[in-house]
């Protein structure tokens, strides 16, 4: 697995979200790697961060046990980008 | 003649193969398909479907609510009492889709929208949870008597509210795993063909459709109303004459002759030994009546008695019979008053709706 | 539409006994059916545990008297096991059988052998033994084929409305009864376990491990189980007419709309709340009169406190018995309604009521403990049965004593 920095993190996760979770026609003004995933930003709900949970184990090997971790995890594509930079299996 | 009209249809809304969600034309412009699988004539969900929504919503459920949209909107009843739904095979696109990954991934990283969104109630949860209707809610997934079913419930709601409003509908996809597995067993005809030629083809079996249809009933007449409902009638695998028997007791009991029937909404599907039951039962006491049909524009399925209803109301709402549905043309009366629709589902099950119009 | 609807009998097959004594036994032991999966074939054998039928297809087809070549799907066997016993119970003859609707509950039919011999299926050139489950993935299959093989004609019904579905069978039933549809209907549900079920909901992530804790603070989800339940509903004319004591009357039941989220409850309990509301006023009862409610308690974080919520709505500061017994059954889904339903007539016959195990701690919003100990000698009049569901589908019947 290569490893990206957080910047290109940023990218990947962004591309990967709008196609993964059927954003193309809810992104709303600003949207950025800041913008909050859940409620007042984006509007994700709980089964988006099922969806996520499983992005992090398909795409980066990380598993999260419990759905409750996620909500740390999920609050942006930075603190996603962060916590793939610091988990991700280390080759 | 005549019983006391109990319940009416008081609006409609029907996505289907031809561009029926679009009420300003009625079958005029048919569309045509020349493999025998039929798929939706879909509007722009956008004009029934906020965005927010719509991102995670599969193609049927889609259909569905917009269905269920255009209906409320059509009955001005925009807080029904309750929503009913039928279906034959459920969503069966987004089972196959989750089963595909369950085994594909060899039951490994699987996320769950194809599964939530693969239960048979999932219309009638998320028409619910739209309109924030808290009231009655129920699926029936019964194969060919499912919207039957439903239409059943309703009526005994309406029983017991007589000022209530129900929401009931149906829908069925053509999905692909449908079609693989059912073609062994001679559903779907083998030859493939034209739609409009279906009744020109006397094979085994049918083509396979899709749809999805929503109606307001009630027990009260308003300016909306379609039509009234007189009564419904479900025989399950009939043996000798009890197709026949269950049909003359089902019009006597609602003091309707043969004779005044102005018009049979046919479910004849193309398939020959099917079809035979059903015109055996026409030539023994209706053969005089005059007779339309549909599954050549909406494909077989479960719940296409839905869409015999539609048209039916159509029928009685418009005033017209539509060219493409006319079978037999005998004189038509100057306002059609009473049609029965006479459905089957694979020869198995057999379904027997009266409705009436209204002056 | 003032008839009364009487349960004349029932059958029952669970992961805690093969018919209505052996579960009954398992109730009053506390024996429950938990345990490492043996019978389906998944890769989670080793990973999940659940409360399933430890019999083998083959063992149950000997069970119900069929032939494997019938093509019955293990939802469907499970189904004639507990249908058969149920008809006996009542002692229906095979005329009144005929006579007789049925409606009956799934999910998911028979997926267990449709994903079995997806890909055989799926190649229309293909022939073989696996052409008679065809038609497996939809619902009313199973119907089809417990009615065609007892006989019955009159009324077919399959209800999927998830987890509440055999608690709408019931409903419907009772309401065909009342509108001189039918004079009797047998009316439960059905559900065997598949891989399609049991990873649907490890990817919702609702699936506890361990044995699932009901209406605790430490509980984190639920049990899946398989099984199968039916109750023969009848007029008041047919038992006047037979001269045989009922052993219940299903007296109210409510069916309502949480409309909140597709797979979640709401958080004040509004759908559970109101489904308990209009089972009390069609039965014609105040709150109080209640003196058991056998709880949906999955175990899920939020299944229990939407629940407790809406009991507290319901009953104020006075709380009647309650108990969930998932953690006896797991979570039987489409049967979980008729299989608790039973439950409540057994409660109602011996004056017990079945423990909710597992329970420790209290859950701090809600205040409220469920009976943990078996109680014996309870007077039960009135019992309500919740059963609730995805899609908002929210339903509780309320039974009494005759």
């Amino acid at each position: 697995m290569k490893q990206q920095t957080i910047d290109e993190l940023i990218v990947e996760l962004r591309e990967e979200l709008i196609k993964q979770l059927n954003l193309e026609d809810t992104l709303p003004e600003g949207f950025d790697e800041n913008t909050p995933l859940f409620g007042e930003g984006l509007g994700l709900d709980s089964i988006d961060s099922l969806e996520l949970v499983v992005l992090l184990d398909r795409n980066y090997g990380i598993k999260l046990k419990d759905p409750k971790e996620g909500r740390h995890v999920f609050q942006s594509i930075r603190t996603m980008a962060e916590y793939i930079a610091k988990n991700r299996p280390q080759v | 003649m005549g019983e006391k009209v109990e319940y009416f249809i008081n609006g409609a809304g029907i996505i289907s193969p031809q561009k029926t969600f679009d009420s300003n034309v009625f079958l005029t412009d048919v569309a045509q398909y020349d493999k025998n699988v039929l798929t939706c004539i879909t509007p722009d969900f956008k004009a029934y479907i906020n965005p927010i929504q719509m991102r995670r919503l599969s193609r049927m459920l889609r259909i569905g609510l917009s269905a269920a949209t255009i209906c409320l909107r059509d009955s001005k009843v925009f807080m029904p009492d309750g929503i009913v739904t039928a279906t034959g095979y459920g969503f069966l696109d987004e089972t196959a889709k989750f089963l595909g990954e369950v085994l594909k991934q060899n039951e490994k990283q699987l996320t769950p929208t194809y599964f939530m969104q693969s239960t048979s109630n999932a219309l009638a949860g998320l028409v619910a949870l739209t309109i924030k209707c808290m009231g009655y809610n129920n699926t029936f997934a019964s194969k060919g008597y499912a919207f039957e079913n439903a239409l059943t419930d309703v009526m005994m709601q309406l029983n017991e509210n007589a000022s209530a409003n129900f929401l009931v509908g149906a829908y069925d996809e053509a999905a692909e795993v449908q079609y693989k597995a059912s073609m062994r067993v001679e559903h779907f005809k083998k030859e493939c063909i034209n739609n409009l030629s279906l009744f020109e083809t006397p094979t085994k079996g049918s083509i396979q459709g899709e749809g999805s249809a929503f109606f307001m009933l009630t027990r009260k007449q308003s300016v909306s109303t379609w039509c009234g409902l007189l009564d419904m009638h479900v025989v399950y695998k009939p043996e000798g004459n009890e197709l026949n028997d269950a049909l003359k007791t089902f019009l006597s009991k609602n003091h309707i002759q043969p004779k005044d029937i102005d018009l049979i909404v046919s479910g004849a599907s193309g398939d020959i030994d099917h079809d035979a039951i059903l015109d055996s039962v026409i030539q023994s006491s209706l053969h005089t009546t005059f007779q339309t049909r549909f599954k050549h524009l909406s494909g077989e399925y479960c719940t296409a008695t839905a869409f015999a209803l539609w048209l039916g109301a159509s029928m009685l709402k418009n005033q017209t019979v539509p060219e493409v549905v006319k079978v037999k043309k005998t004189q038509l009366p100057e306002r059609l008053k009473n049609i029965l629709v006479l459905n089957h589902y694979m020869g198995k099950s057999f379904t027997f709706i009266l409705l009436t119009g209204l002056d | 539409m003032s008839h009364r609807v009487f349960i004349t009998g029932f059958g029952i097959i669970t992961s805690i006994g093969k018919n209505a004594e052996e579960n009954f036994q398992s109730l009053v032991k506390g024996n429950y059916g938990f345990g490492p999966l043996e019978v389906l074939e998944t890769v989670h054998r080793n990973s999940l545990s659940a409360c399933e039928v430890k019999f083998a297809d083959k063992e149950l087809y000997e069970q119900a008297g069929v032939d494997a070549k019938q093509g019955f799907t293990r939802t469907s066997v499970l189904g004639l096991i507990s249908l058969q016993e149920a008809i006996n119970d009542a002692g229906l003859t095979h005329e009144e059988v005929k006579t007789s609707g049925l409606v009956s509950a799934t999910t998911t039919g028979g997926i267990r052998e449709f994903e079995k011999f997806y890909y055989e299926l799926m190649d229309p050139e293909l022939q073989g033994d696996f052409v008679r489950f065809t038609d497996t993935a939809t619902s009313g299959e199973h119907c089809e084929r417990l009615a065609d093989y007892v006989g019955i004609k009159k009324y077919l019904g399959t209800i999927s409305t998830a987890c509440s579905s055999s608690a709408n069978a019931l409903m419907h039933g009772a309401q065909l009864i009342k509108n001189n549809k039918l004079d009797r209907v047998i009316c439960g549900g059905a559900e065997a376990l598949s891989k399609f079920t049991v990873n649907g909901f490890n990817a919702l992530m609702i699936l506890d491990k361990d044995h699932c804790r009901p209406f605790d603070s430490s509980r984190s989800g639920l049990n899946l189980g398989e099984g199968a339940c039916y109750l023969v509903l009848e007029s008041e004319a047919e038992v006047n007419r037979k001269k045989r004591k009922p052993i219940a009357e299903l007296k109210g039941y409510g069916n309502a709309n949480d409309a909140f989220h597709q797979t979640a409850s709401s958080p004040d309990g509004a759908g559970a709340y109101s489904a308990m509301k209009l089972a009390l006023s069609s039965a014609r009862l105040n709150p109080d009169e209640v003196d058991y409610v056998n709880a949906h308690g999955t175990a899920t974080e939020n299944n229990d406190l939407s629940e407790g919520l809406g009991m507290k709505r319901v009953f104020g500061n006075t709380i009647p018995y309650f108990s969930s017994t998932k953690p006896y059954t797991g979570h039987t889904l489409a049967a979980a309604g008729s299989v608790e339903a039973a439950y409540c007539l057994m409660a109602i016959k011996h004056q017990m009521i079945w423990p909710n195990l597992n329970y420790k701690h209290m859950m701090p919003e809600l205040g409220i403990e469920p009976i943990t100990t078996l109680k014996q000698k309870i007077d039960l009049k009135n019992v309500l049965s919740n059963s609730f569901g995805f899609g908002g589908n929210t339903s509780s019947l309320l039974l009494a004593s005759v």
